[in-house]
């Protein structure tokens, strides 16, 4: 501890904010050094001297008008998201419910019959292999979407919430199942989770043949935003260039248009089988000199040269 | 944002003002403050929940201590009451966003120090006289008038000069930036921990500590020659 140290805290000294080693080794040093002990005579005589202002103190009278005036004010003012009341709150449910040691025990009867109840219905429900099962547990798993409308009836304190709710389900089958095949599709379009896209494009691409699959990975690889979804499609896609023109143009349009390389690389192999094509040919020649890509650049100028006899 | 729970019970704080220190929590204030936390935590939700008696027991709670420290920062009884209404206004518009990631009080210290130290920097831009102040029928008074020298041994000799002390301190005051002036007037007059101080302002006890240090050199340089 130097002179510099104390100097910096006296004034936390002062205000008894120094830790108590801090402290004592502070104390110690102000009984050898007069200089410090002069500083923390004058910081302590500045105190004395600040407790000289006149403070200005809050009257019964002020603090009952200023809480007159905020309860008129509060009158008028609304609570911002003030729906959230309307909210499920377990936390204040539960809070609400005084007697904690009987719902235990409920909770716990509750759980325990529930458990037994399941473990008979398994026991008699075993599926066989190949059959479909579909498992719902509607009272646990719903989940609120979104309120439709709140209604207040007039005269008294009732209130309707209609309301909308979800509730989680499965579903189990083969890939051949129309359902399963359903929901693939649906899920490649339309699940927020990219990686439930790629599952479901990689399962689809073993269905290819199918007009309605084709377009769904068609669908991915022009318009999914997750460049590993489109790569998928394009793998199931790739075999299919020679016999549809529509998958033709896709993939011609994903090596002219991705924005990823990978899926512009990948687009290029896949018309290999197709470079004779007139439009494949113009898109490498637009390729060879304008991709941002040394590789399909090179690739295309490539793909060029090894058909001469097409000029 | 830091997290930290703060909770000084209002007589804490009211024991704390005007000596400049303040004295070492006791157990019993420790269980206090936990209890007041989980009171607070109640009325909180059924506050969120748009339950007005619950807001206004909050209010209650901490009132007198935010008009104090509005009057202390404005001088006048009409800033403070306005500040006062504004900050609680504003606590009870978002109610719904307290996230209980500090207490209830810096919550609302928060909003109040914002306040106060907008109002001082408008005031500064004006450059208004502090001691100055107007009452609640609108008069305008001079602060260091109303003050009485209550203590045995009084003369007029000493009365004029605790007043003339007075006028060199509330000058001295003037000259420290709204922030400085925020973190003394919450460590001197107020009585706070340097933490506390840290969270209201929204930054950490070092910034307070070195805020108060500055401060502090401030008023030593204003008020050398007086002694």
């Amino acid at each position: 501890m130097n002179c510099e140290w104390v100097k910096e805290n006296v004034t936390l000294y002062l205000y008894n904010e120094l830790a108590d080693d801090a402290r004592h080794e502070l104390e110690q040093h102000l009984g050898r050094c007069k200089d410090c002990d002069a500083e923390v005579a004058e910081v302590r005589q500045l105190h004395e001297k600040m407790n000289a202002l006149p403070q200005l103190e809050v009257t019964p009278n002020l603090l009952a008008s200023a809480r007159m005036s905020l309860q008129e004010a509060l009158e008028t003012t609304e609570q911002k998201n003030g729906w959230l009341r309307f909210a499920f709150d377990p936390m204040h449910w539960l809070q609400q419910m005084r007697f904690s040691p009987a719902l235990a025990a409920v909770i716990f009867i509750v759980g325990f019959g529930g458990g037994i109840a399941t473990m008979y219905r398994t026991a008699s429900h075993q599926p066989t292999e190949g059959q479909t099962v579909v498992t719902q547990d509607r009272r646990s798993e719903a989940s609120i979407a979104g309120i439709r409308s709140i209604t207040q009836e007039p005269g008294s304190d009732k209130v309707q919430i209609q309301y909308d709710s979800t509730i989680p389900e499965k579903y189990q089958g083969s890939i051949s199942d129309p359902k399963v095949q359903e929901l693939l599709l649906m899920a490649s379009r339309s699940n927020y989770n990219s990686g439930v896209r790629i599952d479901s494009v990689d399962l689809l691409n073993k269905k290819a043949d199918d007009p309605q699959v084709r377009e769904a990975l068609i669908y991915a690889l022009r318009y999914d935003s997750n460049p590993g979804v489109r790569l998928k499609a394009l793998e199931g896609l790739s075999g299919l260039v020679k016999q549809d023109i529509r998958v033709r143009n896709a993939v011609l349009e994903a090596l002219l248009n991705d924005n990823n390389p990978g899926v512009r690389t990948g687009a290029l192999r896949a018309l290999e089988a197709v470079k004779a094509d007139t439009s494949v040919r113009q898109a490498l020649q637009q390729l060879s000199t304008e991709d941002p890509s040394t590789y399909i650049r090179t690739e295309s100028k490539r793909l060029l040269a090894s058909m001469p006899h097409i000029y | 944002m830091q997290a930290v729970a703060v909770a000084v019970p209002i007589s804490y704080m009211r024991d704390a003002v005007g000596r400049g220190s303040v004295t070492a929590t006791t157990r019993g204030t420790m269980v206090g403050q936990s209890q007041s936390r989980i009171n607070d935590a109640e009325l909180i939700r059924e506050a969120q929940r748009g339950n007005r008696a619950a807001f206004e027991d909050l209010v209650r709670q901490y009132d007198h201590a935010v008009l104090r420290l509005a009057l202390h920062m404005t001088g006048t009884e009409q800033d403070a009451k306005d500040i006062y209404q504004e900050a609680f206004l504003k606590a009870y518009r978002n109610m719904g966003s307290f996230r209980f990631e500090c207490s209830f009080y810096t919550w609302i210290y928060r909003i109040v120090t914002n306040l106060c130290l907008d109002h001082l920097r408008k005031r500064q831009v004006r450059k208004e006289d502090a001691p100055v102040v107007t009452d609640s029928s609108g008069e305008e008074y001079n602060l260091l008038d109303q003050v009485a020298d209550d203590r045995s041994g009084a003369s007029p000799e000493r009365d004029l000069m605790r007043r003339e002390l007075g006028k060199r301190i509330a000058k001295a005051l003037e000259k420290l930036t709204p922030r400085e002036r925020m973190v003394f007037e919450m460590k001197h007059y107020q009585g706070l921990k340097l933490r506390t101080i840290g969270d209201a302002l929204n930054t950490t006890e070092e910034t307070a500590k070195n805020t108060l240090f500055r401060a502090t050199q401030k008023l030593r340089a204003a008020l050398a020659d007086m002694r």
